[in-house]
């Protein structure tokens, strides 16, 4: 890799807008271009064009896409069965019986993506040890297969009880199937997750199912386009992990692109942070209806075992490892208003990108962040999106001034620094959610800022909660799309093997890793890797018995003995003790779940190459401007320096009050806090304690 | 103090969700480390701040129900036994007293003073399920005791730690008296941490702002809450409204049902609940102490004005509650207590049914009221002693325009979540047959109740069961014109075929091979059934939701 020539793009497409960053042998190149609904690949084209890249050229496509988590939030999946042990068809249907709302009396449980007709169960029964109770009753999967064929059916799940345990029931009857009905999209619950907790697992397996047929169509088309145009690269798909996958895997396991998108931009700070040599991160990155933040530890963002599509109270559980992004609803376009009681509140409701704030000019008339910023002096009206969309102070003011000067009795001024100060709180609740909920001190981290408005916030936000130090990237405004070009190649495993850590059998643990790896390596032939540099990486869920949570602690290689227990152990206690304050080391400890990751990572030159290339001025030195910017005190706007990133050389200053303005985003610099270009290009931001 | 100016509205805002991101922040750690599952999974706790009044600054979100801002009496106990003076930076206090607390010993408090600056400002206080205090029961839903020194230790306003130190002879004593030392001690661990760190939190928003600011906005969004709860209230009509139904019995007298008798008073913004004709105390333990009415009032009353708002000190100032002392929700020393929170659905649905006709677009028909559990427990083939808990759900009542939920966990259970079936026979003896909606269960109507569940559970070993199904005499109710939904049913099926009735049952012993089978009320149904949608009736039928015999029978359609 890596060599002269080599052009490597990734795409991501948004529900706005379709982001293409690309690595030629030059440099890098970006584009953006509005997102067709109907017809994605015409995006992908578009942003091809305009950034002058020809499709032959192009040795790989990263592709991150939204159309899974859209597919099952609009519930437009294909007919979809599901076949269970005999006995258990309503667990689907059931869940947990919990009630995260609880005083709603008009709450709604998650709806089944498929209903009781097609909930069907089959003569099977394997018990908690994994023996076989009852055998599989072969004929009887073979005539409800005729029986769904008929019924219209295309996609199936299936799920029988401790099958993470003992899975050979749910392959046989998923191979009947398949040899009989080779049409049917066939998804086994051990083939994606082999993890306790029947709920979970037969809700993420059916999400497999049921997005399947729609994403082998997508992605199918996007490759037939491609190949049309010349493209002979290969096809990689970002997955919720971080990693990427190969187009025929995730053809198969459309699952793991649940959170196609949102991750890959915490994977380009992560590499980041470990050019810049940190120990520990905060990625931050706002949009317009949303801030998210992501805890990155020693350059590994750290991930959340499962979530909820569509959100924890009315949404269906999907168990796999996901990159834990925490969000907020706070973004440019999050609304401002005032509640019955007098209270100023921001969002959770967002104008979106139509209408947008009202300084857009498309009809919005309600007070955005967006709008607050303008009116602040923080945003340039002239230079919005590189000056490809001017923004109007004019509408902006009468939003603020309906909507919250008038039922509040401010000024215009002390309402959007109001505004803006609100989301800055909120957000700042989501990064020390994302910290200090598990035991880090943001205090001893960088907040590294990207998306559009994230670095307008980011100093703001950092100083909140007291982190020192913001790092702004190059291209915050289509970093996601670069983060793709950064990701490795990944395949995660769990299963679960409770065992206590004190007698386990060491060899045990060591075949049972063995047979996690097996689909990784057949995965890496029939993707035609080198497996070279492949990294495999274990860990062991441990807990103090009796405790239900678990926390990972990595696995060092080779067997388990009484040295790598002992080491366990240690970090184990010491784990608890970072996260909650307290650990037990006298108390017996237990093994959960094993995990394992095979990942083969990018050519370390050519991320050396994307994101540490020597940095130097693009723009010649032009006459800086200075603007009145409120920032401290609405009352006293401050004359701000404004500069144009790209005629920044490295290791220059830039102290505040000022702005550097840049093509899709903006970055405010405080007074006291002090802005440094480092040799890469990276704006180095020290901000000023309280 | 307050009243002097209002608080600047950026500064409110930071404050408000400050204090409320710092309860949840005790309530995660607490979960995270609890080592029972009363704790991490049924969220039998809650944790918050109180200020040195006693009044809740701010509570955990996501706990159980029934905890509403009911710590202040807690605290105030504390300042009563010790002086405002008499607390130290790193004392920790222990308390669950049943004369004061009114709730089963299993809920045991732990607190913290927080000093900033050399001042008390606050306390950071936790309250959680403990699995065993001593005593004669193990596990859950026991309805042999008959007062409250059966039930375990107590524990007033004990100084577990004092300026740092712990107290090994209380310690000591915990150690030598409960079943579960490991757990009891962990679950103790983790209570004082989310103490701390609540403790810590408030610090930070006292450094920023200054503690009288911060207490000013505090205030503010006290007065906030109270107003936006009066503003619900103002708009349902006055009167007076009245409601009865009944539980089955205590558990000890099993023919003799108590009355539950409810008036709801409305005047202007002011809402009273009158709890004085509730059943007097019971020889069983389904007592609860004040707080135990007031829970039931206060769950009422959140779910009709504010039912996503946090909770606070003003989120229950306009909420008066008529409870004399001696009913079976306010009992007197020394009343049993161990099953204090089993009645408190049914409360709530009786509160709700009251107010049906005033709010007839709001109010559904009956859920399953009751708490749904089981506890299963003895020895494991290693001999390892064990008590499998689970909560199950229910049917919640029809709507004025829709069905009512199935399989949902009490109005007093909020995000408890049942035990999985693969985690029940992976670490317990047992071996699940089905778990499936009970079809029929749900009360007709025009728009039907929710369905319940059936389950069948078999044991591998001998052990014993407690088994604690009511509301049979007086099942979910329909309103408008709906029918009741199918009540709680219990059955043990012996290993050889025999089977007998289980409604309420402590210590009763299974055989291997024996298969216990509960089936959850359905909820009520709302409208007349003859005006529901024909489509509806088939759809049911089709999924299998109703027999063929009840759509023709009930619902008038002519099979499928």
């Amino acid at each position: 890799m890596a060599e002269r020539g080599l052009q490597v793009a990734g795409v991501d497409i948004g529900g706005t807008f379709t982001d293409l960053v690309a690595f030629t042998g030059a440099g890098l190149v970006c584009s953006k271009s509005v997102t067709v609904a109907e017809a994605p690949a015409e995006g992908v084209a578009e942003c091809l064009k305009l950034a002058g890249l020809a499709p032959e050229a192009l040795s790989e496509l990263l592709h991150g896409s939204t159309i899974v988590i859209n597919t099952v939030l609009e519930r437009k999946g294909t007919a979809t069965a599901l076949l269970t042990t005999r006995g258990f068809a309503d667990v689907y249907a059931i869940g947990r019986a919990n009630r995260p709302q609880s005083f709603a009396l008009d709450f709604q449980r998650p709806q089944p993506l498929v209903g009781r007709q097609l909930r069907l169960e089959v003569d099977e029964r394997i018990d908690g040890s994994g023996n076989v109770l009852r055998p599989l009753n072969r004929a009887q999967v073979e005539q409800l297969g005729a029986q769904l064929v008929a019924a219209g059916v295309r996609g199936v799940a299936i799920c029988f009880l401790h099958s993470y345990r003992n899975p050979t029931h749910e392959a046989e009857a998923a191979c009947v199937l398949r040899e009989r009905h080779p049409q049917l999209f066939i998804t086994a619950s051990h083939e994606i997750l082999r993890e306790i907790r029947e709920y979970e697992r037969i809700s993420t397996t059916v999400l497999n199912a049921y997005a399947g047929p729609k994403v082998e169509g997508y992605l199918g088309e996007l490759s037939r386009f491609l190949v049309g145009r010349g493209f002979h690269g290969a096809l990689q798909i970002m997955r919720s992990n971080g990693g990427t996958m190969s187009v025929e895997q995730a053809r198969r396991q459309p699952v793991w692109m649940m959170e196609s998108g949102p991750v890959a931009g915490m994977i380009g700070a992560a590499e980041l942070m470990r050019l810049l040599g940190l120990k520990s991160a905060i990625g931050f990155d706002m949009g317009g209806t949303t801030a998210k933040a992501t805890l990155i530890d020693a350059g590994v963002p750290l991930f959340r075992q499962g979530y909820f599509i569509g959100g924890p109270v009315s949404g269906q559980p999907m168990q796999l490892p996901v990159v834990d992004v925490i969000e907020v609803g706070a973004g440019g376009g999050s609304l401002a208003w005032v509640d019955a009681q007098g209270a100023l509140r921001i969002g959770p409701e967002s104008a979106g990108a139509s209408p947008g704030p009202a300084c857009y000019r498309r009809g919005g008339t309600f007070p955005t962040v967006t709008d607050a910023n303008l009116l602040l002096g923080r945003l340039n009206s002239q230079r919005f999106l590189g000056g490809g969309m001017a923004l109007d102070t004019k509408l902006a003011e009468q939003a603020v001034q309906t909507g919250v000067c008038e039922p509040l009795g401010m000024t215009i001024q002390r309402a959007a620094h109001g505004i803006v100060q609100i989301a800055d709180t909120m957000m700042s609740l989501a990064v020390r959610a994302v910290s200090m909920e598990r035991g880090i001190d943001p205090r001893d981290c960088t907040l590294i800022a990207f998306g559009g408005a994230g670095p307008l916030h980011a100093v703001a936000v950092a100083r909140e909660i007291k982190i020192s130090r913001v790092a702004v990237p190059r291209y915050p405004g289509t970093f996601s799309a670069l983060g793709m070009l950064l990701a490795a190649w990944r395949q995660d495993f769990v299963q679960t093997f409770v065992a206590e850590l004190a007698d386990v059998d060491g060899t045990e643990v060591h075949r049972q890793f063995e047979l996690m790896a097996a689909p990784g390596w057949r995965q890496l032939q029939k993707d035609g890797l080198d497996a070279a540099t492949l990294e495999l990486i274990r860990s062991v869920d441990l807990r103090y018995r009796g405790q239900d949570h678990a926390l990972p602690v990595p696995l060092e290689g080779g067997p388990l003995d009484a040295a790598s227990r002992a080491m366990l152990r240690r970090a184990f206690d010491a784990l608890h003790e970072r996260h909650y304050g307290h650990a037990s080391p006298g108390e017996a400890v237990e093994i959960v779940n094993l995990r394992l990751s095979m990942r083969l990572p990018r050519d370390e030159t050519l991320v050396r190459r994307l994101l540490a290339a020597p940095y130097r001025a693009s723009a010649s030195k032009q006459l800086e401007s200075s603007r009145d910017v409120i920032f401290g005190d609405a009352q006293r706007p401050e004359a701000a320096r404004i500069v144009w990133r790209g005629q920044l050389e490295a290791h220059d200053v830039v102290e505040g009050p000022a702005v550097i303005e840049e093509e899709n985003s903006t970055i405010l610099i405080h007074p006291g806090d002090v802005a440094r270009v480092n040799e890469i290009g990276v704006i180095m931001i020290d901000v000023a304690p309280v | 103090m307050s009243g002097s100016r209002s608080p600047d509205p950026v500064t409110l805002e930071v404050v408000r969700y400050g204090v409320i991101a710092a309860a949840d922040d005790m309530a995660a750690a607490l979960c995270k480390t609890a080592y029972n599952m009363m704790i991490y999974e049924v969220h039998d706790f809650c944790c918050g701040l109180i200020d040195t009044q006693g009044r809740m600054i701010a509570q955990n979100r996501g706990g159980l129900p029934i905890f509403l801002a009911d710590l202040g009496i807690v605290i105030r106990d504390g300042i009563e036994k010790y002086g405002p003076n008499g607390f130290s930076p790193n004392d920790v206090l222990l308390m669950n007293h049943a004369g004061v607390c009114g709730q089963h010993l299993n809920n045991v408090a732990v607190y913290t003073p927080c000093f900033h600056r050399g001042r008390l400002i606050a306390f950071a206080a936790s309250r959680a399920h403990w699995v065993d205090v001593g005593g004669s029961r193990v596990g859950f839903g026991s309805s042999e005791t008959t007062e409250i020194y059966q039930e375990g230790l107590q524990f007033r306003s004990i100084k577990l730690h004092e300026a740092g130190v712990p107290n090994e002879g209380v310690l000591q004593i915990i150690r030598d008296n409960v079943r579960f030392p490991d757990s009891v001690l962990g679950d103790l661990r983790a209570q004082i941490a989310c103490c701390r760190l609540g403790g810590k939190r408030l610090s930070e928003i006292a450094d920023r702002y200054g503690w009288d600011a911060a207490t000013r906005c505090i205030e503010e969004i006290w007065d906030q809450a109270e107003a936006q709860a009066r503003a619900v209230v103002s708009r349902i009509p006055d009167g007076r409204y009245t409601a009865e139904s009944c539980l089955d019995n205590d558990g000890r007298e099993l023919d003799k049902p108590l009355r539950v008798k409810v008036a709801v008073e409305v005047r202007g913004s002011d809402m009273t609940m009158d709890f004085s004709e509730m059943n007097p105390q019971v020889m069983g333990p389904l007592n609860a102490g004040y707080s135990g009415g007031l829970a039931a009032a206060r769950v009422a009353y959140k779910c009709l004005t504010l039912p996503e708002a946090p909770v606070n000190e003003g989120s229950f100032r306009a909420l008066h509650l008529v409870l004399p002392e001696g009913t079976f929700l306010s009992a007197r020393p020394p009343a049993a207590l161990g099953q204090w929170s089993i009645a408190l659905p049914t409360v709530v649905d009786t509160t709700f049914k009251a107010l049906a006709s005033a709010l007839p677009k709001r109010i559904p028909a009956a859920h399953k009221g009751d708490m749904g559990g089981y506890s299963i427990y003895g020895q494991d083939a290693q001999g390892r002693r064990f008590v499998l808990l689970n909560m199950t759900g229910g049917g919640w009542g029809g709507h004025v325009d829709r069905d009512g939920q199935d399989a949902s966990v009490s109005i007093c259970q909020g995000d408890v979540r049942n035990v999985p079936i693969e985690v029940q026979e992976a670490m317990y003896p047992v071996h699940i047959e089905h778990f499936k909606l009970r079809a029929d269960s749900g009360g007709p109507g025009q728009y039907r109740g929710g369905l319940g569940i059936d389950t069948c559970i078999t044991c591998l070993v001998p052990c014993k069961i407690n088994v604690n199904l009511d509301r049979t005499r007086c099942p979910p109710w329909g309103l408008a014109g709906g029918l009741a939904g199918q009540s709680n049913q219990g059955l043990i099926r012996r290993a050889d075929g025999r089977e007998e009735l289980i409604y309420k049952g402590t210590n009763v012993p299974l055989a291997p091979e024996d298969s216990v089978i509960f089936r959850t009320a359905g909820g009520g149904g709302y409208g007349n059934p003859k005006d529901r949608a024909p489509a509806r009736v088939a759809e049911d039928l089709r999924e299998g939701l109703i027999s063929e015999a009840a759509a023709r029978r009930i619902y008038g359609a002519g099979g499928a």
